[in-house]
């Protein structure tokens, strides 16, 4: 078997794309309006929504990136993930109930539309929009390179594929992509979500297993190897220390109930009251997929220590060095097929929200109404998206990485920082106002921006987007507490008292 | 009336603020923030633990006293205040009193391997790190708890759901005339 690894790699990953094709043939059966398309009809089930949730909250970033860091910085980053129990509590009490009854009151179709009829207010749902269209560039161009990167990798290992360019990867990810977001939209999406949900938590526990085999000792072995080389990498605040740790609890524990590509999630649900058994399932499944980054960054970091293997030439080959030295090839293939599952359930989203925001919400707030026959738009908007977003990654690849990092600011923490205020306390404070929420996200994008270009360092790791979080927190609730209270409408105005 | 819970959020983020400041005027310690390993490529190291926590180490103790204080308030405002009934309030400040003891034994856990070299494990990790692993993550199970079982009493009740009902059937009523 071990022969042939590579071919038992690149089958599990055709295989999935091929059920991703077939899904969205079958999903395009099933849309039939814009209200399927970007928020499947607000009919699905509970298990759908909580693997749809989950999955979309663990990109490629997560797969990749995630071992990546806890290979370079130790447990710092594991704040990242342990706040994940916080953050989907803090989500489902603040925004989960009422995002789903303004959806139904006001028949919204996107997170703009929602805050537009919380704050009755164009402004508010403009800047929102353009927050998402900025951020979901930025997120969708890493998406796609990372999941080119990663075919081309898997792909020259045969003969056959040996020079296969990056272009042709990015070809080949991207119409996959496009081909099944276009045909069933948001349907398609989160039908895919709930596969690849089911590959990531099965990756994720055969990786854990096979992770504590490595060494004789077990977890407790590979720890104390690195504990004896550096006690801070070990310890709770890893190599990046007290401060990075501390505002990764912060921005990734609130933020996740800013997250658009989630709380969109969040209004498809056919019942309020499902939300009890989604909360746990998400935050399960999430703990199970997350069991990846842990374990192969904590094993490689000790591998290294202790020669066992060579050093990395990259923090990000911290995966596929595990999955090629230590795991059998068909553990390998299905773990390849999670990374796709994992860049491929993010990206989705992000092409939904980021369409709705052009087609839907953008027209609203500039013309006062959205264009008409959203749905063909809605496909038309979907291709250019993910073309645009594909250029932006191989200018960035190949001439100048300034400007997707400089979109890919718009990330988390800026979606947190300008996202969260405005939503999650604005959902349960009627003293939030118009004014206090444009204060928010303006001094959110301007100072992640400005943080960005000016290339800002903090003493003590403390992160930017830490510093543009708490003061848009500070100018939501301040300027809302000084500007007067606002008239809210009847069935709004039930909404918030339920 | 203004919500005092908005005002206890609001008055929390403001002193959270200043210790951010406090911190960042606070005297500088090189490689504050880790500095790449001498040995290994691409990995970064921590080096002197205590150095690193001599200037700030209470201050951001504090900071994240006053984010767990900060989460339990929000994950508060997010129950209908008609709902927040003594037993809620309990709850929660026991709740929080969870996430702080939690806290507490992963900082003081740190403090003593700093003092003495040495640690113990626990299921895979030294003892400061594996109540950050374990502890954090389940310091939020009371809140799972809370919004699953008591899914009914606090969150939306069965009069809740005939409310909005009734408030659906309204709007539909009225876009019919």
């Amino acid at each position: 078997m071990e022969a042939y690894r590579q071919e038992i790699i690149v089958g599990a990953v055709v295989i999935y794309m091929i059920f991703c094709v077939i899904t969205g043939l079958w999903a395009m059966r099933r849309t039939k309006n814009s209200s399927d398309f970007f928020i499947a009809g607000r009919g699905l089930g509970p298990i759908v929504v909580s693997l749809a949730l989950f999955s979309s909250t663990l990109s490629g970033f997560g797969f990749v990136g995630g071992p990546g860091l806890v290979y370079s910085i130790g447990v710092s980053s594991f704040w990242m993930i342990v706040i994940s129990s916080t953050g989907y509590a803090l989500g489902f009490f603040l925004v989960a109930k009422r995002i789903r009854m303004i959806a139904d009151v006001r028949n919204c179709i996107s997170l703009p539309d929602v805050v537009a009829a919380r704050y009755n207010s164009e402004a508010v749902r403009f800047l929102i929009a353009v927050t998402i269209v900025l951020g979901v560039m930025g997120y969708l161009a890493t998406q796609i390179l990372a999941m080119a990167v990663v075919m081309q990798a898997i792909l020259s290992g045969i003969e056959m594929f040996a020079n296969i360019g990056l272009i042709t990867c990015v070809v080949i990810s991207s119409a996959v992509l496009i081909f099944y977001c276009v045909t069933g939209g948001i349907i398609a999406s989160v039908y895919t979500d709930v596969v690849q949900g089911a590959i990531m938590m099965i990756a994720g526990t055969l990786i854990l297993l096979t992770a504590m085999s490595v060494f004789d000792g077990g977890m407790q072995e590979a720890t104390s190897i690195i504990l004896a080389d550096d006690g801070e990498a070990m310890m709770p605040f890893g190599a990046a220390g007290i401060m990075a740790s501390l505002g990764w609890f912060f921005v990734f524990g609130l933020g996740l109930a800013g997250q658009p590509h989630l709380v969109t999630k969040m209004m498809m649900n056919k019942k309020i009251s499902d939300n009890r058994s989604i909360l746990p399932m998400s935050l399960f499944g999430y703990v199970m997929a997350a069991l990846l980054w842990v374990s192969i960054g904590v094993i490689m970091r000790a591998a290294v220590i202790d020669g066992v293997i060579s050093p990395l030439s990259l923090p990000d080959d911290a995966a596929s060095v595990f999955l090629s030295v230590f795991t059998n090839p068909l553990l390998a293939g299905i773990v390849f097929a999670g990374l796709f599952a994992a860049i491929m359930s993010t990206s989705d989203a992000f092409l939904n929200i980021g369409t709705a925001a052009i087609i839907h919400d953008i027209p609203k707030a500039i013309r006062g109404h959205s264009i008409k026959n959203e749905l063909f738009w809605a496909r038309v908007v979907t291709v250019i998206l993910a073309i645009v977003a594909a250029s932006f990654a191989l200018y960035s690849h190949f001439q100048d990485a300034t400007l997707v990092a400089i979109l890919g600011a718009f990330g988390w923490g800026t979606f947190a920082a300008s996202i969260f205020p405005v939503l999650a306390i604005g959902l349960n404070w009627k003293g939030a106002t118009a004014l206090g929420a444009i204060s928010a996200i303006v001094s959110a994008l301007l100072i992640n921006f400005i943080g960005q270009l000016a290339g800002i360092v903090l003493p003590y790791g403390i992160l930017g987007g830490l510093i543009a979080f708490v003061v848009s927190l500070i100018l939501f609730i301040g300027v809302s507490l000084v500007t007067k209270k606002p008239e809210l409408d009847d069935d709004m105005e039930a909404v918030l008292n339920i | 009336m203004r919500s005092k819970l908005i005002v206890v959020i609001f008055t929390t983020v403001l002193i959270m603020a200043g210790l951010l400041i406090a911190i960042v005027l606070a005297d500088y310690v090189p490689n504050g923030a880790g500095f790449p390993h001498p040995e290994f490529n691409g990995m970064q190291a921590g080096g002197d633990g205590a150095a690193r926590l001599e200037h700030i180490g209470d201050l951001a103790f504090t900071f994240q006293c006053l984010l767990l204080l900060l989460i339990v308030c929000l994950a508060t405002l997010g129950v209908a205040e008609q709902r927040r009934s003594p037993e809620l309030w309990a709850y929660m400040g026991g709740t929080l009193l969870f996430s702080l003891f939690v806290w507490y034994q992963m900082y003081s856990g740190h403090q003593a391997f700093l003092e003495t070299g040495t640690t113990n494990y626990f299921m895979g990790f030294p003892v400061a790190t594996a109540w950050q692993v374990y502890g954090t993550w389940l310091g939020a199970i009371p809140l799972i708890i809370l919004y699953t079982v008591g899914f009914r009493k606090f969150i939306f009740t069965e009069e809740d759901e005939r409310k909005y009902e009734q408030l659906l059937a309204d709007i539909a009523a009225r876009s019919e005339q």
